[in-house]
């Protein structure tokens, strides 16, 4: 079981060896400092035509923008992008929120209580990891219509948190039974009900868990692409990987506007990663295993 | 609230049942009865009929739609189309990944793995969406690609993107960019819970890097690199975003994919019938890889 | 805990803006359904909604969030089969209109037409006939349209060019072109597969006999015809005057080659003056598709239906509803829509000196009006099935993939498909 993956961002092998520099390993360095290259060159690419006029995205590919055309940002923003991140904020938060409080709900449940049919529920809960989205996409698309949901926020949270509530299970649930029972009992001799046990013990000691999975949850729900272009079609509720279609339909060819658009769009889990990249990292690694 | 404390703890026999904790699980069964189980049911009903989204009529049609499948030359495009995709991810997210990682934690980098560990993550923080946007741009005739090749040479203004000789692989080489640093990421995560002295003692004993690489942080890592060959596998076999934003499947369908195919069908064709079997198509890769899957690792269900 | 609590109160929300605004009692509520959330249309239809409501303060006009095209195509279908049916909303002509008009819940329009006899002569005659199915009115035309070739009439004037009419004439002045340096004179991106269709569409209707097309386009032909594969094999020669690779990029990148002076032509719709005029530096013109060789239909046809108003046979308002189509379509209005957004408005002189952004839009109208027919777009004329097997196929044709002969067979194994549907 790796859910616990233990991420070190500075953790090296001790070993002593005095390693010398030979051919073999110079080239090595020089194919991952050519790797290193190729990433990050089109992201600084991306940056720097963000700042460029449109005459000059074409003129002067290469170069550094003359003036830095810092208004590109306003106007991208202005012109539909800051309602596509209010969406995408919406939308991530409701989905954590539902999915954990109905995964918590479910792992408990499954963990404190024995019950006739247990081990089906089980299944069910875990066989989510099996399908995705695409193989159900036809028929959810019809019950989507059918429940006249269709084209509101509802249209994504519920099958994100639907197709996100596996993973979320697992992780809740090997918690929860990490949890030792004798401090349900006293609690219970306490004289509390099993719902303020929940909420009382078992939640405040699931911190970490909950984080993990809240951070999955929202690497998935902030990317999400194809429901949300087939539920949602108001340019007034798209979240910013369907919105950004949009975006870049409205803007003809002024492409440096574009790429003011994609910078925005690509920085705030960047941010979310640089002030968690321990949890973040913990976190995929955790939905790699069983997503 | 008034959920009891009748509750059974897991101890001792139940005497009675404790309806409790059908409240409890109830919730995710309706969620999921109704976002994934209902909807794979229901696709088997549908696939053996033709209808329109836009209508209630279904029109029974048996298997034809089936028949279709297995003739029908696109789907054999699109699963060549994904099976390079899958071949491809899996030297890259998962054999040089794996590489890329051991060297990353060898002593001998220590200086710049901190660094080139977090530029390798970047695009993995990226969503698809602004990533193909940014390569759509990369490869235009006019892009960062072509002027990077015209350094070498004559002017080069090919449109990579709309040659169906190159298109699939546009969207391929992407998807490695996209995603080779989180695999990476991963495997870096494994090694590092390899205890030092396993590494120390093979070096008393005379084993040099590679063989250190070999005997053990390879067996320590199978694990990790079966759950990522299934899920590298199972990704490409499913994909859609990279190739829809950059590529949609053209020109032609020579790029497309069984996920941007069934799209495609069902909503620029509203062939919804057809659309359904080609999601049975990818339902049943599914299984097929759950069962591998189940076979080659442990399932990990409680700690 | 509190975790929990802040979850609720997002869910509480949500749901509170997942609730529609509960519809005003006294008045008149027409609901609106168009496809423009964005500028330059966006803003006119608000504009010429503010206008209305101004004039007519008992009734409230709800906009439903417009969305665009492909969308728009989708929840247009879904809302006139439903119960939500907007009182009036937007639609293209041809076979896009008659599936919805097949409903049964489009409302005919004759009447309103007869009554109005004066408003209905404003609107330019050519522009009725791509909305009347069996006989009756069911759209109101709103904008018109014609896809036609821009030249830069500066490089045209200085070599000596004239504007050809035959396909001979037209092939000459691409190879003078040629000669000239303009190595690739004609710039196009089909990386979206409308525009093959809008080649392939003008092409089939001058070159294939126009029973065959109407019977073939009606699905109740085989595509057998050989003038299909020449069409093909004339379209696949043309595309040695354009830029390499067209797949590979959009329509948008096309037209900009055209206004950077990269290319000499382009097939553009007249819709698109306006951005040709915000940039272009050079004197320009168009042409209508030139006949092609051999062919059996009219070449005075002009590729380019109108769009159009369409009032749901459902409306517990049909009155207000009319009033609301006819204020939009009236002088005053599609002046204002020439003038906000570049478009041609389908009413007689709302293109004239005040409204327009160039004069070329003035002649754009001329040509409108000169065409003999209409030739409604092949995506909109044809089954979704057959036309993408069209255009695919000539995005596969232009890579050398397949033969106009393997296009013309898919085409025809996409009939089988269209037909089952």
């Amino acid at each position: 079981m790796t859910t616990k993956a233990n991420y070190q961002p500075g953790s090296f092998k001790k070993t002593n060896a005095r390693y010398k520099w030979t051919p073999g390993t110079i080239l090595i360095l020089i194919l991952l400092l050519v790797y290193f290259v190729m990433i990050l060159y089109p992201l600084i690419w991306m940056v720097l035509s963000s700042l460029k006029t449109e005459r000059e995205f074409f003129r002067n590919i290469w170069g550094l923008p003359a003036a830095f055309q810092f208004q590109n940002y306003t106007k991208a923003w202005q012109m539909g992008i800051s309602d596509y991140f209010i969406n995408s904020v919406l939308v991530t938060l409701s989905t954590i929120a539902l999915t954990l409080s109905v995964a918590v709900l479910a792992a408990f449940g499954m963990v404190r209580y024995d019950f006739p049919g247990k081990n089906l529920i089980f299944l069910l809960g875990m066989g989510g990891m099996m399908f995705s989205a695409q193989v159900a996409l036809i028929p959810l698309y019809r019950v989507i219509q059918d429940l006249r949901i269709h084209d509101t926020y509802w249209a994504m949270i519920l099958p994100y948190a639907a197709f996100r509530m596996s993973i979320t299970l697992m992780l809740i649930r090997s918690y929860f039974l990490s949890i030792p029972k004798e401090m349900y009992e006293s609690a219970t001799i306490d004289g509390c009900t099993s719902f303020q046990t929940l909420l009382h013990i078992y939640l405040p000691i699931s911190k970490p868990i909950l984080l993990t999975a809240a951070i999955l949850i929202a690497y998935y729900a902030w990317n999400e692409f194809l429901f949300s272009i087939i539920f949602i079609d108001s340019r007034a509720l798209k979240t910013i990987p369907s919105g950004l279609m949009v975006f870049r339909d409205a803007l003809n060819t002024d492409y440096s506007l574009l790429f003011a658009g994609l910078t925005i769009s690509a920085l705030p889990m960047i941010i979310v990663f640089i002030l968690m990249q321990k949890q973040f990292i913990r976190g995929l690694a955790s939905g790699a295993v069983k997503g | 609230m008034s959920l009891s404390r009748s509750g059974k703890v897991l101890t001792g026999k139940p005497r009675r049942i404790p309806y409790a904790a059908y409240l409890y699980v109830l919730p995710m069964v309706v969620l999921m009865g109704t976002f994934i189980y209902y909807p794979i049911f229901v696709n088997f009903y549908y696939t053996l009929h033709n209808f329109s989204a836009f209508s209630l009529e279904h029109a029974y049609v048996g298997l034809d739609n089936v028949r279709l499948l297995f003739s029908d030359p696109v789907i054999r495009t699109a699963l060549v189309n994904n099976l390079l995709y899958c071949l491809i991810s899996i030297f890259f997210q998962v054999f040089l990944a794996l590489g890329i990682a051991a060297v990353l934690e060898d002593q001998l980098f220590r200086r710049v793995s901190g660094m080139l560990r977090t530029i390798y993550f970047l695009p993995v923080l990226i969503s698809m969406t602004v990533v193909a946007m940014l390569f759509t741009q990369i490869y235009a005739p006019r892009g960062l690609l072509n002027s990077f090749l015209s350094l070498f040479g004559s002017n080069v203004r090919t449109g990579w993107i709309g040659r169906s000789s190159t298109a699939i692989f546009c969207a391929i080489f992407m998807s490695q960019w996209h995603s080779m640093g989180y695999t990476t990421m991963l495997f870096i995560v494994d090694i590092q819970k390899i205890p030092a002295e396993l590494y120390e003692a093979a070096e008393i004993d005379g084993a040099n890097r590679l063989q250190r690489f070999f005997h053990i942080t390879v067996p320590r890592v199978k694990e990790m690199f079966f759950v990522l060959m299934v899920t590298t596998v199972s990704g490409a076999f499913l994909v859609f975003n990279d190739v829809y934003i950059l590529t949609r499947g053209g020109p032609g369908n020579s790029s497309t994919t069984l996920s941007v195919y069934m799209y495609d069908m069902a909503f620029t064709q509203d062939r919804m019938g057809y659309a359904s079997t080609i999601a049975i198509l990818m339902f049943l890769i599914c299984i097929l890889l759950t069962v591998v899957q189940k076979v080659f690792i442990k399932t990990g269900e409680v700690d | 805990m509190k975790k929990l609590l802040s979850f609720a109160l997002v869910l509480a929300v949500l749901l509170s803006m997942a609730v529609l605004p509960a519809a005003a009692e006294e008045k008149v509520t027409l609901r609106f359904f168009h496809r423009w959330p964005n500028e330059p249309k966006g803003p006119y239809m608000d504009e010429v909604i503010r206008k209305f409501e101004e004039a007519n303060p008992n009734i409230d006009i709800v906009l439903i969030d417009p969305v665009l095209n492909d969308s728009y195509k989708e929840k247009i279908r879904v809302l006139v089969g439903s119960s939500d049916i907007p009182d009036v909303f937007m639609s293209w002509s041809g076979s896009f209109g008659a599936n919805l008009v097949k409903s049964g819940r489009v409302m005919p329009l004759d009447d309103m037409i007869a009554a109005n006899p004066e408003w209905a002569d404003l609107i330019v005659d050519s522009q009725w006939g791509p909305f009347q199915y069996d006989g009756k009115q069911y759209g109101i035309p709103w904008s018109m349209d014609g896809k036609v070739f821009y030249y830069n009439k500066t490089v045209f004037d200085e070599l000596g060019l004239t504007p050809p009419d035959t396909w001979e004439e037209f092939i000459a002045v691409l190879d003078a072109l040629q000669a000239a340096g303009h190595e690739y004179p004609i710039s196009a991106g089909f990386s979206a597969e409308w525009a093959v269709s809008h080649y392939l569409g003008a092409m089939v209707q001058r070159m294939v006999d126009p029973a065959v097309v109407a019977k073939d386009y009606a699905l109740e032909g085989d595509f057998t015809d050989q003038g299909y594969i020449d069409t093909l094999n004339v379209f696949k020669d043309l595309s040695k005057y354009m830029n390499p690779d067209p797949n590979s990029v959009d329509h948008t990148y096309a037209r900009n080659e055209f206004i950077d002076e990269q290319s000499v032509l382009c097939l553009m719709q007249l819709a698109e003056i306006k951005y040709v005029a915000d940039g272009a530096e050079f004197e320009y013109s168009f042409f209508d598709m030139p006949a092609l060789p051999d062919g059996k239909g009219d070449p005075n046809e002009l590729e380019g239906a109108p769009e159009g108003m369409m009032i749901s046979s459902e409306t517990k308002y049909p009155e207000e509803a009319a009033a609301f189509v006819r204020f939009f379509i009236n002088p005053e209005n599609g002046a204002l829509m020439t003038k906000m957004t570049g478009e041609l408005s389908c009413v007689e002189g709302a293109v004239n000196e005040e409204s327009i952004s160039s004069p070329m839009q003035l002649e754009a109208v001329e040509l409108i009006k000169k065409a003999s027919d209409t030739t409604l777009w092949q995506d909109n004329a044809v089954d979704a099935t057959v036309a993408s097997a069209f255009m695919k196929g000539g995005q596969l044709l232009l890579t050398g993939d397949k033969t106009a002969e393997q296009v013309m067979e898919d085409v025809q194994a996409a009939l089988v498909q269209a037909k089952q549907k």
